[in-house]
């Protein structure tokens, strides 16, 4: 049903692949990319890869599923473990479990386990994952070395988080770093034993007990009452991003957040150090959760032969040794998430690894959703300086109303 | 008659066109504001009145459309009245005079994407050009304005002024040029000033253009959509969820098409009952002047 | 003394109106990935022309495709509408028949529900057509305007109407006179028409965010938009490179056509 529209360049097949990369830029890591991509249509010469990167998370969620409506998602689709049950559960993905076990199957042995769960449903799987990252804390040695203050340990509490965040704040430079993304302060409020939603995907429970309160109460005083962190406002001032500017000594964030800081100008690689989140009591075990992404095949694909070629490529070991020195995540695969593991920070990762539970999004339908009520109570908190019991009050009431729907 | 067979023949495209892109789907609207219908799922289940209820319940909407209405209410006449004002200014005989109205005219043909990006940059706090300027004269200049609850409906509001400069502009300039020259000279015998020119002579004089510009600008008010989706995404706060969005949101983000068809419906019966106040009020004036 | 007063403040209209503009050449041309610069900053030290390129030739991104499509769904639209609105302008203006009344008046009404309020049984009938996620999609509804008939049809009732009895007495069809007299002596209106119709085509950002969804077929206007958070929320250069890059083909056309802008406008607000 292509229209009038432009077809397929000189018979070759054009498969639509998308993920949530917009427009590259010229650092090492698009370049790397770009030539997997490339290596793929040398491999396949009667196949032209056409990238469609949806910029934004949130977007890229509901423009998937708006292609889907008007039959004409992408061929092959990134899956995200934070949006998995919105797609998996609805139908909207092709099984890949006959494909997998056929004659150019994948062998499902080779990655871990936890990074396959978010798309399997009983024997059925949706999408064959690429790489994952529990979210950690990071933190620039210099800054904390030229604060002579100690470097973050195995089991810190937030006493001890707040302590090293006062001492590293001086003048325009910050102990710490947030912004309003829930994905980021979300660990937060699961380290102090809260939740946003509870094992039947309601909200009103858990979202306003007393730990959730009081965590979203403490990430707000580290910008207004102790002031070691720069406000939303401050931040939109700068116009770069403070961690990877030398602006705050430490920030929340994932694997990924390598591709950005080595190509910094103001941070070395080498002054990059990550530990495990705070904790809120002494003696309790830090929990964290898997971002996890994956590659899936839309349901209204006419090129399923083609995508399945591009998803075995694309999770082999060997262009899996190449992509992954992108640094944008852990490598789903063991093989090469072990073989990457040579420096104290890759294997730091894997330590942190094993306290790692998928995101409610990977189980609850609607968690875009979910994560946008999120944004818009850490703004009314952080921003009009709304109580935050209310705000997730308001939150809780919000969510479950919506999700009541679906 | 072959004159009426001629007349219907020659508008037969332009008249299914508009049956199916504009008159059918209005029916269709309130089809189908009475399903509780998820695109996704492409399921849909009659429940008579309940998606009118729930948008009533919900005060999401409602909240919408009070921002809409204030964004119009603000938006129009502080619109309608730059513009006359730059009208009256343009319509002098001035060397150059020709080169600023182009100029003036240039905002409102341009991309709206990229006037988006363009103005989230002037809207940033300290460095962004406003706050830049503010700075220069040692005013605070650590506003966020689109971030800030309080200031981004203010800051879209400012922005839609200079977009949309241009063709209030021209409208007005037409009618200025159309007011008999004699009613100025029967007001200057009579003694009347500048001033008084202007209230008794000039402004009754341009009902009809004011009524057409007030008219037009609140249609696209209450649909106003690029500049939200791009700038603000209805935050913070919801303080910029305008209908537009609203209903965007509700139905291609949500993908509840039943809902948003009943919040479509309702904002049609908005537009239309405004359409029709703002016709007798503007309406009658001109008749009273 | 009253003169020199308009002109300055003419003047000082015209730097706030372009302000805008000039920040935008002048951020978009430092360095990528730099933070803000103040204000003091703010003329590049060595200008970044390497912007431009990045932006136009992102292999992520085909901005020469959005560029054609844009320019095939401007034309296309521009020509069938002026064919189709042409057609019922003249009937309404020139053909005194039975129900022309009514169906100016339709089409008047219909101007005010256009865009929220169809969009989704519009959607959703392309959708059962067969018809999104093409060119087509984006064509089809522009195909006709109530507004392009409502101006059209007020030029022509300006037209003396000698014209056509003199030609009807010699025998002429409807079409000839269509053709032959009514169409060469519109030619300002249909020229504003064009220039309204290209001009709102180009910057259609709704219809065509919802209707398409492949990267090859997204117009320029929908295509950029992926530029705003491509880089990180933060890379203001490029994104500025990619607003100028979206604005200067418009700005250069506008040029060229403005003066059908201003008689068009003045045409509509005169009832």
């Amino acid at each position: 049903m292509a229209g009038c529209g432009p077809g397929p360049s000189g018979g070759k097949i054009v498969l639509r692949i998308a993920d949530w990369g917009g427009a590259g830029d010229d650092s090492v890591s698009a370049q790397i990319e770009r030539d997997v991509y490339a290596g793929f249509e040398k491999l396949y010469p009667n196949i032209e890869i056409q990238r469609e990167g949806i910029p934004g998370s949130q977007d890229y969620v509901k423009k998937i599923l708006l292609g889907f409506i008007s039959h004409s998602e992408p061929d092959v689709i990134r899956l995200d473990a934070s949006s998995a049950a919105v797609f998996v559960d609805n139908d909207i993905l092709l099984d890949l479990a006959p494909l997998t076990n056929g004659k150019q199957g994948i062998n499902l042995s080779d990655f871990f386990p936890n990074t396959l769960e978010v798309a399997q449903r009983g024997k059925s799987i949706y999408a064959i994952p690429v790489d994952f990252t529990p979210m950690v804390m990071y933190y620039n040695r210099r800054l904390f070395d030229e604060a002579h203050v100690p470097y973050p340990t195995e089991n810190w509490t937030w006493a001890e988080f707040l302590d090293r965040a006062q001492k590293l704040t001086k003048g325009d430079r910050f102990g710490y770093t947030f912004t309003n993304w829930m994905a980021g302060w979300i660990l937060w409020i699961w380290n102090n034993s809260g939740d946003v939603l509870d094992q039947h995907g309601k909200a009103s429970s858990t979202a306003t007990s007393q730990s959730t309160v009081d965590a979203v109460t403490f990430i707000r005083d580290l910008v207004n009452k102790y002031k070691v962190a720069p406000s939303l406002s401050q931040q939109a001032a700068e116009g770069a991003l403070p961690f990877a500017n030398g602006d705050a000594a430490m920030e929340m964030s994932g694997h990924w957040n390598l591709t950005t800081l080595t190509s910094a100008p103001k941070i070395h690689l080498d002054d990059v150090g990550v530990a495990p989140i705070p904790v809120s009591q002494p003696g309790q075990k830090p929990v964290t959760v898997l971002y996890e992404s994956g590659w899936a095949i839309g349901k209204h694909s006419q090129h399923t032969d083609a995508a399945w070629k591009f998803i075995r490529y694309f999770t082999s070991a060997a262009v899996q040794r190449q992509l992954q020195k992108t640094g944008i995540g852990v490598c789903a695969r063991k093989d090469i998430a072990n073989e990457r593991a040579v420096n104290d920070r890759e294997r730091e990762f894997l330590k942190i690894v094993p306290s790692g539970k998928n995101p409610w999004g990977a189980k609850v339908q609607g968690y875009d959703f979910v994560e946008d009520e999120g944004t818009k109570m850490m703004d009314s908190v952080l921003k009009s300086g709304k109580d935050p019991r209310a705000a997730l009050k308001d939150f809780a009431s919000n969510v479950d109303r919506e999700l009541g729907k679906q | 008659m072959k004159r009426n067979r001629a007349g219907w023949l020659f508008t037969l495209p332009a008249t299914i066109h508009l049956l199916i892109f504009a008159v059918l789907p209005v029916g269709y609207t309130i089809f189908l504001s009475f399903y509780n219908w998820n695109l996704i799922r492409d399921e849909r289940r009659f429940i008579g009145l309940g998606n009118y209820l729930r948008i009533w319940q919900d005060g999401g909407f409602l909240k919408s459309v009070l921002n809409s209405a204030i964004y119009t209410a603000a938006s129009v006449p502080i619109g309608a009245a730059v513009a006359l004002g730059v009208a009256l200014l343009v319509t002098q005989k001035v060397k150059g005079v020709t080169a600023f109205r182009t100029l003036y005219f240039l905002p409102s043909v341009c991309s709206q994407v990229a006037i988006a990006m363009i103005w989230i940059y002037i809207f940033l706090p300290k460095k962004g050009m406003i706050n830049a300027v503010l700075g220069m004269f040692g005013a605070p200049n650590g506003t966020d304005f689109l971030g800030t609850s309080g200031w981004a409906m203010a800051a879209l509001v400012f922005m839609s002024i200079w977009v949309a400069l241009g063709p209030r502009m021209v409208l007005y300039m037409a009618g200025i040029l159309n007011v008999p020259g004699y009613l100025y000279e029967a007001a200057e015998l009579d003694g009347a000033t500048k001033n008084q020119q202007f209230w008794h002579v000039t402004l009754p004089q341009l009902a009809p253009t004011t009524l057409f510009v007030v008219i037009t600008s609140t249609i696209g008010g209450f649909q106003v959509f690029t500049p939200v989706y791009m700038m603000t995404k209805g935050g913070p706060e919801g303080s910029t969820d305008v209908v537009g969005y609203h209903i965007y949101s509700a139905a291609w983000e949500r993908f509840q098409v039943g809902e948003a068809g009943a919040m479509s419906f309702v904002l049609f019966l908005i537009i239309l009952s405004v359409s029709i106040i703002q016709f007798r009020v503007i309406g009658n004036k001109q008749v009273d002047g | 003394m009253k003169r020199i007063f308009s002109w300055l403040a003419m003047l000082a209209l015209a730097i706030f109106l372009i302000a805008p503009f000039v920040w935008m050449v002048l951020v978009s041309l430092h360095p990528a990935k730099s933070p803000i610069p103040d204000y003091k900053d703010l003329i590049p030290k060595q200008p970044q022309w390497g912007n431009y390129k990045l932006v136009l030739f992102s292999p992520e991104v085909p901005v020469g495709r959005f560029f054609l499509n844009s320019i095939i769904v401007a034309v296309a639209v521009v020509i069938g509408q002026l064919f189709i609105t042409s057609l019922a302008a003249y009937a309404m203006a020139r053909i005194k028949f039975k129900g022309a009344q009514f169906l100016f008046w339709l089409f008047l009404a219909s101007m005010m529900f256009a865009g929220v309020v169809t969009q989704i049984p519009v959607y959703l009938f392309m959708r059962s057509a067969g018809l999104l996620d093409s060119l087509s999609a984006l064509i089809i509804p522009g195909l006709s305007s109530a507004y392009s008939v409502f101006l059209i049809r007020q030029f022509l009732l300006g037209l003396p109407f000698e014209l056509d009895e003199a030609a009807y007495i010699d025998g002429a069809s409807y079409w000839v006179v269509y053709s032959r007299i009514m169409m060469p002596l519109s030619k300002p209106a249909l020229a504003t028409v064009a220039s309204f119709t290209f001009f709102s085509v180009w910057t259609d950002f709704f219809w065509p965010l919802l209707a398409t969804n492949s990267m090859r077929l997204r117009t320029l206007e929908v295509g950029l938009s992926i530029f705003k958070n491509s880089y990180g929320t933060t890379n203001w250069p490029l994104q500025m490179a990619a607003a100028v890059i979206t604005l200067l083909p418009m700005v250069i056309v506008f040029l060229f056509s403005q003066r059908y802008f201003t008689k068009g406008i003045q045409m509509s607000g005169m009832k």
